[in-house]
C-alpha cells in the first residue's frame, strides 16, 4: 500500500468536518416538529407558521453550510 | 353546464417520453459529468488576456446560460407581462395570459412582504425580494432542462491516445478515459460567482434600506456607544455585542452564497453519483431530477425570503426599547 498520506488525510478531514451537519439536522427537525404541532392544533396559522418555519430551517441550515465550506476548503486545497 | 369530456391524450406523451428515455439510456450510457466546483472552460485560451487589469477572462460554460436566462427568459417575460397588463388597463382591467400569471405570483409575494415588513416599508422592500426570488427560481429550474450538463465539447484529459476528435460523438465508456466533457450549458446557480454576486447585492441593499429607515443611527447597531457613559459595565457589554453583530452581518454573505451554491452543487453531485452507480439504468437519475425541482423551488424561496426578513429587521430599530427589569 502506498500513496500520499496528505492526500488521504484531506479526504478524511473533509468527511469529519461534515459531522457538524448532524447538529443542523437535529435543529431542523426540532423546528419542523414545533411548526407541525402548531399547525395541527391551529390550522388557521398555517401560512404564517410555514414562512417562519422555513426561516428557522434556513438559519439552522447555515450551520451545516459552514461545515460544507470547511469541507470544500479541505477538499479543493484552497488554503 | 355542458362540459365535453376531454380525452387526456397529453399525458400519454409524457409516458412515451419516459419509456423512450429509459430505452435510450440503456443503449447510450448517460454522460457522467465531471464534478468540478468552478465552471468549466469552453475554450482553453482566455478571450481577454487581461480583463480590466484583474486577470485573464475565460469563456466558461455558465456564461451562455446566463445569456439565455437574461435575454431569452427574464426580459421577454417582463416585456410580455408589461404588455399584457397595459392592454388589460385599456380594456376591462382583466389581465390574461402571462400578465395574469405574473400578477397572481407578485400579488402573493407582495402580501407576504406586507405581512412581515409592515405596510410602510413593503413598497421599498418588495422589488428586491421579488426580483431575487424570480431570478433565482428561473435559474434553478432552467438547470433541469435536458441538454444542460450533457451536450458539450470534449477536452483531452491526459490519456495515452488523446488524439483530436472531430465531428459529433456520442459519449461512451471508452471516451470517458481520455476525455472530460465540458458542457455548453451549466446551471448558473452552480457557479460561486453568481451566488456571491447575488449575496453581495442582497447584503448591500439590506444596509441601504437600514440607513434609509433609521438614518445614521442604523450603524449604532454595530458601534454601540449609547449607554457607555451612563452605565459603564453594561455599556461596555453592549459595545462587545455590537462587535459580534458586525461578524454575524458579514457571515450573512457567506451563508447566502454557500446555501444556494451548496444545495445546487449537491444536486449535480447526487445525479452524477447515482448515474455512475447504476450505469445504464437511467430511470433513477430522472427521479432525482424531480427532487431537484423541489430543492430549486425551496432555495429560491429561502433566498428571497431571507433577504426580505433581514431588510424588515433592518428597518426596525433595536436599541430603543426600555429594559423592564
Amino acid at each position: 500500500m502506498e500513496g500520499n498520506i496528505l492526500e488521504a488525510m484531506r479526504y478524511v478531514g473533509a468527511g469529519l468536518a461534515m459531522i457538524g451537519a448532524a447538529g443542523a439536522g437535529v435543529g431542523i427537525g426540532l423546528s419542523v416538529q414545533g411548526a407541525l404541532g402548531g399547525m395541527a392544533r391551529n390550522p388557521d396559522t398555517y401560512g404564517n407558521l410555514l414562512t417562519n418555519m422555513i426561516l428557522g430551517v434556513a438559519f439552522s441550515e447555515s450551520i451545516a453550510i459552514y461545515c460544507l465550506v470547511i469541507a470544500f476548503l479541505m477538499l479543493f486545497k484552497v488554503v | 353546464m355542458e362540459t365535453q369530456k376531454r380525452t387526456p391524450w397529453r399525458r400519454w406523451i409524457v409516458l412515451v417520453l419516459m419509456i423512450a428515455g429509459f430505452i435510450l439510456g440503456g443503449i447510450y450510457a448517460p454522460v457522467q459529468p465531471e464534478i468540478t466546483v468552478a465552471a468549466e472552460k469552453l475554450i482553453e485560451e482566455p478571450i481577454v488576456e487581461n480583463f480590466l487589469g484583474l486577470g485573464p477572462f475565460y469563456l466558461v460554460n455558465t456564461l451562455p446560460t446566463l445569456f439565455v436566462t437574461v435575454f431569452f427568459i427574464m426580459l421577454p417575460l417582463a416585456w410580455f407581462a408589461g404588455r399584457s397588463l397595459k392592454k388589460s388597463q385599456q380594456t376591462d382591467l382583466v389581465p390574461r395570459g402571462v400578465g395574469n400569471v405574473m400578477e397572481a405570483i407578485l400579488e402573493m409575494l407582495y402580501n407576504m412582504t406586507e405581512s412581515s415588513a409592515g405596510v410602510k416599508w413593503a413598497k421599498a422592500i418588495f422589488p428586491w425580494f421579488a426580483t431575487i426570488m424570480v431570478y433565482v427560481l428561473v435559474a434553478n429550474l432552467l438547470k433541469l432542462l435536458p441538454g444542460f450538463e450533457s451536450i458539450g465539447v470534449l477536452h483531452p484529459h491526459g490519456g495515452e491516445h488523446a488524439a483530436e476528435l472531430t465531428g459529433w460523438q456520442i459519449y461512451n465508456a471508452e471516451l470517458s478515459h481520455d476525455y472530460i466533457l465540458a458542457p455548453f450549458f451549466r446551471g448558473i446557480s452552480v457557479d460561486l460567482n453568481f451566488t456571491l454576486s447575488l449575496a453581495l447585492i442582497s447584503f448591500f441593499s439590506i444596509q441601504v434600506i437600514g440607513v434609509r429607515a433609521q438614518g445614521l443611527g442604523y450603524f449604532s447597531k454595530f458601534l454601540n456607544t449609547k449607554r457607555m457613559f451612563k452605565v459603564p459595565f453594561f455599556g461596555a457589554m453592549d459595545f462587545l455585542v455590537g462587535l459580534l453583530e458586525i461578524i454575524s452581518e458579514l457571515a450573512k454573505i457567506l451563508s447566502f452564497t454557500f446555501r444556494l451554491f451548496g444545495n445546487m452543487f449537491a444536486g449535480i453531485v447526487l445525479v452524477a453519483v447515482v448515474a455512475s452507480l447504476l450505469g445504464k439504468i437511467s430511470i433513477l437519475p430522472a427521479m432525482i431530477m424531480m427532487f431537484e425541482l423541489f430543492v430549486g423551488l425551496i432555495q429560491a424561496f429561502v433566498f428571497g425570503m431571507l433577504t426580505m426578513v433581514f431588510m424588515a429587521m433592518a428597518t426596525q430599530g433595536h436599541g430603543d426599547e426600555e429594559h423592564a427589569h
